[in-house]
């Protein structure tokens, strides 16, 4: 049987690194954001970020570990050229949280550790960039209880979705999260090191599982993961555990976690997806499948509530979690890189509502909002004359018009074919630059052509 | 002269500042080729300072030339711990202390030579040429102060928990002096205290540890000589704990701190470089191998397997208990006695010849009646009490945490 376990380390999204003052903000000069405390010059100190702290025990909290009242940091000690000081400062006997729960997996420990500087491989030698290190982590690990690549894939994307509404962790590229994964089918266990990215960790489960079915792992063994070949390699057996030489931090203080920060920090606790995904259903009469999608992402979510106070949350779904998503997919965007104001947004639905302008016209109108920067529906709609046209009068001289224009459609409507009438419907919408009501203008074709 | 008596003559304009800063620049030339004393001459950084003093004379320490152990960042000034590993190393910025000597209008001299990393007694284990004048035995007066008193930031690491920086100095009044200007809170050193000395300096009565006694008869007679001049009521009391513990207890937390912090020594961002056409372990071995000496090796070493997995009980975290339990055995005492008095080492100044014959084991021994204090994070000065055959015998006295005006008090009255 397939058991999974992951070791998941995930950047926080504080304003600057975990034990200096560097931004965290992603750089391209190499080596241009850093201090002498992240890169580990002799002398130099590390302060805790307070930021970082709480973010890490607000993370614990929300997967309902139980929180270590008194804890530390300590040395993590092994060699590498991306660790500065040749060892990681990170938590060990007193992790933030323990024994924690979420979505039925069980979580083992919950911990804030620094992460190290990133190597850049270039044909036959490598470069060191120590932009990176310094930058908050959290390492979250499960017990080993994934039964599929599947299950833990899913895991993931749940997980990633409430930690963005926790405002800890903003997924600015695959790099942002990274996981260790543990898995064992018939034989031994085995390690992957170091996946990226929840696709890749998804193959990589999938691969191995497969690859341990036709070779089973005799003793535990470290793969490592080729995301080019989409392959596990060996990278070396376990005769024993690694050793660390685990030894405190001195250099930073113990931290008692008191009372009143313990109940700052849960106070502040929003609502998470699974809270959302009822509600949503309840207040919102959303289908089960519109709820999900919307509850599964922080902007999505933000943007239809504030649309759905000002108009019927059914046109707000249908527009926003159907089309909206379907062009953004489409554009291959997300909602931040769109960044629609939702009163952009609200002005377009309500004209829609108020059956001021067509489908066509919204649908139209929504892909300049996505495309576009300021762009403000409203002036765009009234500038372009694409308020709906009802008046029987115009819409009855486009029809006469399309009618001259298409004899053959018409005629095959006469003998009977009633898709052709599709047509002449799209002549006229075409003659009204798109702002007729098609509604009356299939009454009036009708009319005209049984005449 | 007492430093506030120079300092007051620089404000006054009759000394010069830049003229003391040459006359001292030129005699250490003359003599650092035979002793060693220093590992760097800081002379454009020293006149600098000197120049802006005289000009703007301001400052608790005014023109006064202060030197700098090596194992303090000073920015620009090569700064190397002693250690063949760290040559040509030069800070990008400067220890938290040496900006507040700096602050106070102090001359910044040079960086003095000192066991590689701290590692020793004898000032033999250095890289940079042995100094024929340990400053351990030299008969001056020294204060280590609580545990947290003074920023360590910019401190190039022994031991974290143990590391303390405290002045020396000719007379007791400067140490009171520096240790003014050193001292207080630092956000960058997160072990730095918030609170300040204790105002209450007066001396009733003093515990003299009986366990430190237990050694050359003539200096046992010159501590307590010097104790029935002092003119305070003492008696002996006990640190069986203490005395039978701290010593291994301080070496598995010093060595298994350190060799964590000598791990960044890898000639890959500062100090010696090794070759880059190597797998990165072998290229770290190569440069560390070179440019390590055998104290420091042994001490990676020991330290190493003192907190390996399977050993970490038995040793590190063992020894973190004791600690506690030192701690405790002092502050007992404390309830009783504002002092306690011990000699500062078990021996007087050895010749080199002789130091040459120990084993690491008597080297590490030396540290037998300052341990204690030092794991306790208590405060502790050495000054001179006497000689022995014309060699100084250093007296200790030891105060609980934040009471060093009661170690100034005696010492001022010696």
């Amino acid at each position: 049987m397939t058991k999974i376990g992951l070791e998941i380390h995930l950047q926080l999204n504080t304003l600057s690194k975990v034990f200096c003052s560097c931004s965290t903000k992603q750089v391209e000069t190499p080596n241009s954001n850093v201090c002498e405390i992240c890169c580990g010059f002799p002398g130099s100190k590390p302060v805790l970020n307070k930021e970082a702290f709480e973010k890490a025990l607000k993370i614990a909290l929300a997967l309902d570990c139980k929180i270590n009242r008194v804890t530390f940091f300590s040395r993590k000690g092994y060699f590498y050229p991306d660790l500065p000081k040749n060892f990681q400062i990170t938590q060990y006997e007193s992790p933030i949280g323990i024994n924690g729960k979420f979505r039925g997996i069980r979580i083992r420990r919950v911990h804030l550790e620094e992460d190290p500087g990133a190597l850049v491989h270039k044909g036959s030698y490598c470069l060191v960039d120590y932009n990176r290190s310094g930058i908050p982590l959290v390492e979250i690990v499960t017990e080993p209880d994934f039964k599929t690549a599947k299950e833990a894939r899913e895991f993931l994307r749940e997980l990633i979705t409430d930690l963005s509404y926790l405002d800890v962790y903003d997924k600015k590229s695959d790099f942002g999260l990274k996981a260790d994964l543990n898995i064992s089918t018939t034989g031994a266990k085995v390690e992957i090191k170091n996946v990226n990215g929840l696709k890749d960790i998804e193959d990589a489960l999938t691969y191995e599982e497969e690859r341990q079915s036709r070779e089973v792992p005799k003793n535990s063994e470290t793969r490592g993961w080729n995301a080019e070949r989409r392959i596990t390699v060996l990278q070396r057996t376990k005769e024993s555990e690694d050793d660390y030489g685990y030894i405190t931090e001195t250099d930073l203080p113990v931290i008692e976690v008191s009372d009143k920060l313990l109940k700052v920090i849960k106070d502040s606790i929003p609502e998470l997806s699974k809270e959302k995904l009822t509600r949503f259903t309840s207040q919102y009469k959303l289908s089960d499948k519109d709820a999900k999608v919307l509850s599964n992402n922080k902007r999505l979510s933000e943007l239809f509530e504030k649309v759905a106070k000002q108009v019927d949350p059914e046109i707000a779904a249908k527009w926003i979690i159907r089309d909206l998503v379907n062009q953004l997919n489409y554009h291959k965007k997300t909602l931040d890189q769109a960044n629609i104001k939702p009163e952009y947004m609200i002005d377009l639905l309500k004209l829609f509502e108020g059956k001021n302008i067509t489908d066509n016209t919204t649908k139209q109108v929504m892909i300049k909002l996505i495309k576009e920067k300021n762009f403000s529906p409203k002036e765009y709609i009234e500038k372009n004359n694409l308020i709906m046209q009802s008046s029987n009068s115009k819409i009855e001289e486009w029809c006469e018009q399309a009618v001259k224009d298409c004899p053959q459609a018409v005629e095959d409507y006469k003998n009977g074919n009633e898709k052709s009438l599709n047509f002449v419907v799209g002549k006229v919408m075409q003659l009204s630059n798109k702002t007729a009501n098609p509604d009356i203008v299939r009454k009036i074709l009708v009319k005209l052509i049984r005449k | 002269m007492k430093a506030k008596e120079y300092v007051e003559k620089v404000k006054s304009r009759e000394i010069s500042a830049v003229k003391t800063t040459k006359g001292i620049l030129n005699e250490i030339k003359k003599i650092n080729g035979t002793y060693s004393f220093f590992n760097a001459i800081s002379e454009n950084l020293a006149l600098e300072l000197a120049e802006r003093i005289d000009k703007n004379p301001k400052g608790k320490l005014a023109g006064l030339p202060i030197s700098i152990k090596d194992d303090l960042c000073v920015k620009g000034v090569e700064t190397t711990c002693s250690s063949n590993i760290l040559k040509g190393y030069r800070p990008p910025f400067n220890a938290t202390l040496v900006n507040n000597l700096i602050r106070e209008g102090a001359v910044i001299i040079g960086k003095t030579n000192q066991d590689a990393f701290g590692f020793g007694s004898f000032n033999v284990n250095t890289d940079m040429g042995i100094p024929k004048n340990p400053v351990a035995f030299c008969g001056v007066s020294g204060v280590s102060p609580t545990y947290g008193l003074v920023s360590r930031y910019g401190l190039i690491d022994y031991a974290n928990s143990l590391d303390k920086l405290g002045p020396i100095a000719k007379y007791v009044e400067d140490l009171e002096l520096v240790l003014d200007v050193i001292k207080g809170y630092d956000f960058k050193d997160s072990t730095s205290l918030k609170q300040d000395i204790i105002k209450e300096k007066e001396v009733k009565k003093v515990g003299l540890i009986k366990e430190t006694l237990d050694v050359d008869p003539k200096i046992k007679d010159i501590i307590l000589k010097k104790l029935d001049e002092m003119n305070v009521e003492y008696e002996k009391v006990l640190l069986p704990k203490t005395s039978k513990y701290a010593l291994p207890s301080y070496y598995i937390i010093a060595m298994a701190e350190a060799s964590t912090n000598l791990a960044k020594y890898c000639g890959m961002r500062y100090g010696q470089e090794g070759k880059v056409n190597l797998p990165f372990n072998e290229s770290f071995s190569e440069v560390r191998t070179k440019n390590f000496n055998k104290e420091v090796k042994r001490r990676i070493i020991l330290g190493t397997f003192t907190r390996m997995a399977g050993y970490r009980d038995a040793f590190y975290l063992k020894a973190m208990k004791v600690r506690t339990l030192v701690i405790e055995e002092y502050k007992d005492l404390f309830k009783k006695y504002d002092l306690l008095v011990s000699p500062t080492m078990p021996i007087v100044a050895p010749k080199l010849s002789e130091v040459n014959k120990l084993k690491p084991r008597d080297h590490y021994m030396m540290d037998v009646m300052t341990v204690g204090p030092n794991l306790a994070g208590i405060p502790h000065m050495s000054v001179n009490a006497g000689f022995y055959d014309k060699l100084p015998v250093g007296i200790m006295f030891t105060a609980n945490h934040l009471n060093e005006k009661r170690l100034f008090q005696v010492g001022k009255g010696l």
